[in-house]
C-alpha cells in the first residue's frame, strides 16, 4: 500500500515493487462487518452434469500455464439460436500447444426444455479447434436469427445463422478476415451510428507468437512471488481495438482509424462492452484493459469517438493506479436510473464499482459499498443482476488463478478458487455471501467467462461459467421468498432487430432501475438479451424504453411474473407467464 | 570502518540489534523493526505483541505496532492501538494523522476531515494534505478538496496519484481546463514512474544475478541526467548492491537538479557515510535533516557523522534528538551517555 508506506516512512513511491507482469495494487482486504442476518432467497446448484454439459473446456495444460495465451481462457454465451423461446448454450474452447486435442471444439448445446441440453455442434456447422477467446451474439443481418462472432488467436470468425439450425462461416466474405496473426479478445455488437445495423467492436490483447514470447521466469515480468510463471502482459507488446462498420449488405468496413477508435495508445485490451453510459441515446464503448488504463470511447454521434477514460473516472483506480482490468458488468446497482459499472481485477486488488453521476462521469464507490472486503482472488467474468428477486441488483463474479505453479510454494494463492457473490443491502452497501447462496458458490474452480440468463424459464437468473480444463458450470438458481419479477424482450424494427443498445427503465414500488440490452458481458461472454427485473413485493411495473433509434416508448402497469415481448413502434406482441 | 560507525550505520538502516544481543522485549522489538523493513508485517505483528507482553505501557511499541497493523489492513485493531498510544502519551499529531487515515478508510469522512484538518497546518507527513483533500472529495466538498489537493501537489509534486485526484476534483467542479492540465501531468508522471519502475526492477535483478560489471551496465540504462527521481533510485539501487562509489555520481546529480529532494540528500549522505567520508557526508545529511527533521534515519546518521568528525558539541544535541525519535535505540543512548560524561569531565 504505497500511501501507507509514504506516510509511515516519508519515502518515495516504490519503484522496486510489483515484480510480476500483472498490475496489482497489493491491497489488503477491509475488515468484514457484522453479518446483516437477512435471508437471501437465491440458491444455486451446479446442474451442468445432469444437464448434459459434460465435455471439458480444453484450455492449455492442466498443471501449468507456460504462455499467457494458455492462461486467459474464453467466454460462454446464452442465446436462442432457433427462436423457440428457450436459451441455448454456446461454449468457446481452447486447445493445447502440442497439437489438436480430440473433442476440443467450440460447442453449441440446444435446450431440450426439460433442464437438459443436446450437443448440436456438428449439425450446426460450428466445429472449430483453436484458441477461441470472446463471443458476441446479435442479428447483424436483421433476418430474425442470432448470429455469432467469436474472437481468438490467431483469427476471428463470423458465423451467420441460416435460420434452419445451421451456421455458415462468413468471415472472409464479410471482410472480417484479418491478415497475419492477432489475438482478438473482447468483442461486442454495437450500432454505433444508429443506422439499424449492428457494427462490430473487437478488442485486441497483445502481440502473441509462441516462438517469440520469453520463457517463463526469464525476466522480472515472468515472476510471481518468486515463482517463475508465464510472461506478460507487461513486457509484451500491447494492441489497439478495432471497429468494423456494417455496410448493411453482409459485409463490413474497417473504420478503426476514421472513427477515432484506433487513435489511442496501445493497451492490453480484454473485455469490451457497449452501452449508452451518458444517456444521450448513443452507445459508448468501455474496454477493460489489463495492467494499462482502461478505455472509454465517448460516442460523439457523428460516427466518431473520443477516448475519455481518465476523465470519466473509469480508467484507473481512485488513486490513479493502473489495474488488471478483466471483466466488465453494466447495471443500475444504485437504483438511480443510470447505468453503473463493475470491473474485476487481479488478486490483491478489489473489484471496482462505479456509480454513474451523469454526463459520462463516474465515481468509484468500491470501499464505501463494502466490496473492499474481498481481495483474495484473480477475478474475471462478472455481472450485476437481481438473483433473489428482491428488487435490488446483486453482484457476482468468478475467479481463478493464472499461475497454477504458484500454489505449491504459496498456498495462499490457490489455482482454483470460489465464486464471489455480494448481495445488495439497498443502502448503498453490499454484503459478501460466503455460504448463504448454495454450494455452487463456494465450490472452487479456475473460471473465466460467465453469462447470465434464465435457461429454465422459471423467473430467475441462472449462471453459466467457463472453467479451465473442466466442464462448464451451470448454476441453476432456485429462488424462493416470493419476490416478483418482470422480463422484457425487445425486437427492433427501425433499430437493429436485436435491440442491442436499448435502455429500459423500470419503475416498481418506490424503485427505479435502468438496464441495457447488451451484446457482451461477463468477460468475453454474452448473456440472455431478455432483461430481468426483480420486483420484490411490487405486483406491477411501468417501463420506459429508449430504443437505439432514439424512439421512446412507455408502458404502464405491466403485471409481474411475465415475460413481455415488445416490438419497436408496435407495442406488446405477447405476454408469457412462466415460472413456478 | 571503525566499530562505532558500523553500529551507527546499522542502527540507521534498522538492522542494528540482533536477537542475540538483546534479551526480552528489546529483542522482539528489534526483530519487529527488521521484519517491518522487509515488509513482513504478519511476522512483525507477532514480535510487537511479544514485546508488549513485557512492556505493555510503552507508547512507542504501541505506535509501531499500530502502524504495522495498518499495513496489514487490520484497521480497527490499529485504531485501538493508536488510541492506546494517545491514552499513554497524550495527544500527538502523528496519532491524529493515523486516526484520520483510518477514518478515511472506514468511509467516515467527517471524522477524517476533522482529524486530518487538525494537523494539516503542521503536517506530520508530506501526504497529510493529500488525504485531507481525498476526504473532502469523498464528502462531496469539491471546493475544499481542490484547496487541499492543490496544497498536496506542492508537497508531493512528482506523485502521479496526487495529480490524478486533483484532476478528478477539478472535473467534478466543472473546471475542465484545470483538469486537463492535471490529467496531462498525471499521465506524464505515471509514464515516468512506470519506466523507472521497470528499469529499477531490471537493475535490481541484474545486481542480484549478474557479475558486477554487466549488472552496472544494466543499471546505467536508467541513468537520465535530467531526472532527479530516476537518479536517486539509481543511486539507491547501486548502494544496496554495494557499489557505493558508483552511487555517488547519480545522487550528487539528483541533489543539484532537485535541492528539495529529501531522498537524494539522505542517500547521498548515507553513501558517504558508508564510504567513511564523513566530511563529505555532513552537508547532505544536514540538508536531509533540515528537510525532514523527524526522520530518525537521517538524524542518527548526522549525529554519527558529527561524532566521527570529532565535533562532540554538535553531535550531542543531534543524537539526543535521534534518541527522542527512537528511544529504543540503545546504541545511540549509550553514545549520548558517553558524550554527556565527557562533557562533564571537561
Amino acid at each position: 500500500m504505497p500511501i501507507v508506506a509514504a506516510g509511515a516512512a516519508g519515502a518515495l513511491q516504490s519503484h522496486t515493487q510489483e515484480p510480476s507482469g500483472m498490475a496489482s495494487r497489493g491491497i489488503k482486504p477491509q475488515p468484514r462487518g457484522k453479518p446483516s442476518g437477512l435471508p437471501f432467497h437465491a440458491h444455486f446448484a451446479d446442474v451442468a452434469s445432469s444437464a448434459g454439459l459434460r465435455a471439458p473446456i480444453i484450455y492449455g495444460p492442466t498443471d501449468r500455464m507456460d504462455y499467457i495465451l494458455e492462461s486467459m481462457g474464453c467466454g460462454v454465451a446464452f442465446l436462442d439460436y432457433d427462436n423457440d423461446g428457450w436459451l441455448d448454450i454456446f461454449l468457446l474452447s481452447g486447445t493445447r500447444r502440442e497439437g489438436p486435442v480430440p473433442g476440443a471444439t467450440n460447442r453449441l448445446y440446444r435446450n431440450n426444455r426439460d433442464g437438459t441440453f443436446t450437443d448440436v455442434t456438428e449439425k450446426a456447422g460450428l466445429v472449430r479447434q483453436g484458441w477461441a477467446c470472446g463471443v458476441t451474439v446479435g442479428d447483424y443481418n436483421n433476418d430474425g436469427f442470432d448470429d455469432l462472432f467469436i474472437t481468438g488467436w490467431p483469427q476471428n470468425a463470423l458465423y451467420r445463422n441460416n435460420g434452419d439450425g445451421t451456421f455458415t462461416d462468413v468471415t472472409d466474405t464479410a471482410g472480417l478476415l484479418h491478415p497475419g496473426k492477432r489475438w482478438g479478445s473482447g468483442c461486442t455488437w454495437v450500432d454505433y451510428n444508429r443506422d439499424g445495423y449492428l457494427d462490430l467492436l473487437v478488442s485486441n490483447y497483445l502481440v502473441f507468437d509462441f516462438e517469440k514470447i520469453p520463457a517463463a521466469g526469464s525476466t522480472p515480468n515472468c515472476d510471481f512471488k518468486g515463482v517463475p510463471v508465464n510472461c506478460g502482459p507487461r513486457g509484451l507488446t500491447p494492441e489497439r481495438p478495432m471497429l468494423y462498420r456494417n455496410n448493411g449488405n453482409g459485409t463490413f468496413t474497417d473504420v478503426t482509424e476514421q472513427s477515432g477508435i484506433g487513435r489511442v495508445t496501445p493497451r492490453f485490451g480484454l473485455d469490451a462492452v457497449a452501452a449508452d453510459l451518458d444517456g444521450d441515446g448513443w452507445q459508448e464503448i468501455y474496454i477493460a484493459c489489463d495492467s494499462t488504463p482502461s478505455l472509454v470511447f465517448h460516442n460523439r454521434g457523428d460516427g466518431t469517438f473520443e477516448e475519455r477514460g481518465l476523465e470519466s473516472g473509469l480508467a484507473v483506480s481512485a488513486d490513479g493506479n493502473e489495474q488488471a482490468g478483466m471483466g466488465i458488468a453494466i447495471g443500475d446497482f444504485g437504483l438511480d436510473g443510470r447505468l453503473g459499472a463493475l470491473k474485476t481485477h487481479f488478486a490483491e486488488d478489489t473489484a471496482a464499482l462505479y456509480r454513474n453521476l451523469g454526463h459520462l462521469a463516474f465515481e468509484e464507490v468500491t470501499q464505501r459499498s463494502g466490496l473492499g472486503v474481498e481481495t483474495r482472488y484473480v477475478s474475471w467474468g462478472d455481472g450485476i443482476a437481481d438473483f433473489d428477486n428482491d428488487g435490488l441488483p446483486d453482484l457476482f463474479w468468478v475467479t481463478g488463478s493464472t499461475f497454477p505453479e504458484v500454489e505449491k510454494q504459496h498456498p495462499e494463492f490457490p489455482h482454483k478458487t470460489p465464486r464471489v457473490l455480494f448481495r445488495n443491502l439497498g443502502n448503498g452497501r453490499f454484503e459478501e455471501l460466503l455460504d448463504a447462496a448454495g454450494p455452487a458458490i463456494s465450490e472452487a474452480h479456475c473460471s473465466r467467462g460467465v453469462a447470465f440468463g434464465d435457461f429454465d424459464n422459471d423467473g430467475d437468473v441462472d449462471i453459466l461459467i467457463m472453467n479451465m480444463n473442466e466442464p462448464p458450470s451451470l448454476l441453476r438458481n432456485d429462488v424462493s421468498g416470493g419476490g416478483h419479477w418482470l422480463k422484457v424482450k425487445l425486437i427492433g424494427t427501425k433499430s437493429n432487430a436485436s435491440a442491442i443498445g436499448a435502455v429500459v427503465t423500470a419503475a416498481y414500488g418506490e424503485k427505479r432501475q435502468a438496464q441495457a440490452v447488451l451484446a457482451a458481458c461477463g468477460y468475453l461472454s454474452c448473456g440472455d438479451r431478455r432483461l430481468h427485473f426483480g420486483l420484490g413485493a411490487a405486483a406491477t411495473a411501468d417501463i420506459e424504453i429508449l430504443w437505439p433509434s432514439g424512439i421512446r416508448e412507455t408502458l404502464k402497469a405491466l403485471p409481474a411474473d411475465n415475460l413481455v415481448t415488445i416490438k419497436e413502434g408496435v407495442g406488446i406482441l405477447r405476454r408469457e407467464r412462466f415460472g413456478k | 570502518m571503525i566499530p562505532l560507525a558500523t553500529a551507527m550505520l546499522a542502527v540507521a538502516l534498522g538492522a542494528g540489534q540482533s536477537q542475540h544481543e538483546k534479551p526480552g522485549g528489546d529483542a522482539h522489538l528489534s526483530r519487529a523493526t527488521q521484519l517491518v523493513r522487509e515488509q513482513l508485517y504478519e511476522a512483525a505483528a507477532g514480535e510487537y505483541e511479544a514485546a508488549l507482553t513485557s512492556r505493555p505501557n510503552d507508547p512507542r511499541i504501541h505506535l509501531q505496532y499500530a502502524v504495522c497493523l495498518l499495513n496489514l489492513g487490520r484497521n480497527e485493531e490499529a485504531r485501538k492501538e493508536f488510541e492506546k498510544v494517545r491514552d499513554l502519551a497524550g495527544e500527538s499529531r502523528y496519532v491524529t494523522y493515523y486516526l484520520g487515515r483510518i477514518d478515511l478508510l472506514a468511509n467516515d469522512y467527517e471524522s477524517a476531515i476533522k482529524r486530518l484538518g487538525a494537523v494539516a497546518a503542521n503536517p506530520p507527513f508530506p501526504d497529510t494534505a493529500f488525504h485531507l483533500g481525498v476526504a473532502y472529495a469523498s464528502f462531496g466538498d469539491d471546493k475544499a478538496a481542490i484547496q487541499w489537493l492543490e496544497q498536496a501537489v506542492k508537497a508531493l509534486p512528482r506523485d502521479y496519484r496526487v495529480h490524478y485526484r486533483l484532476a478528478r476534483a477539478y472535473s467534478s467542479a466543472g473546471r475542465e481546463q484545470d483538469a486537463g492540465r492535471e490529467y496531462g501531468l498525471y499521465n506524464l508522471l505515471l509514464s515516468e514512474h512506470k519506466s523507472t519502475e521497470k528499469e529499477a526492477r531490471e537493475c535490481s535483478d541484474a545486481l542480484r544475478t549478474q557479475p558486477a560489471t554487466s549488472a552496472r551496465e544494466v543499471c546505467y540504462h536508467m541513468f537520465d541526467p535530467n531526472d532527479p527521481e530516476k537518479l536517486t533510485v539509481l543511486g539507491q539501487l547501486l548502494g544496496e548492491g554495494g557499489a557505493y562509489e558508483l552511487a555517488l555520481d547519480p545522487l550528487q546529480r539528483a541533489t543539484h537538479l532537485d535541492a528539495k529532494s529529501f531522498e537524494a540528500w539522505h542517500d547521498l549522505g548515507l553513501t558517504y557515510f558508508r564510504l567513511e567520508r564523513y566530511v563529505e557526508a555532513r552537508v547532505p545529511l544536514e540538508k536531509a535533516v533540515a528537510l525532514r527533521p523527524e526522520f530518525y534515519g537521517s538524524v542518527v546518521l548526522l549525529g554519527g557523522t558529527l561524532y566521527m568528525l570529532g565535533d562532540d558539541e554538535a553531535a550531542l544535541p543531534v543524537l539526543e534528538h535521534a534518541l527522542r525519535l527512537k528511544p529504543s535505540d540503545t546504541e545511540t543512548a549509550a553514545l549520548v551517555e558517553r558524550l554527556h560524561a565527557a562533557q562533564k569531565k571537561r
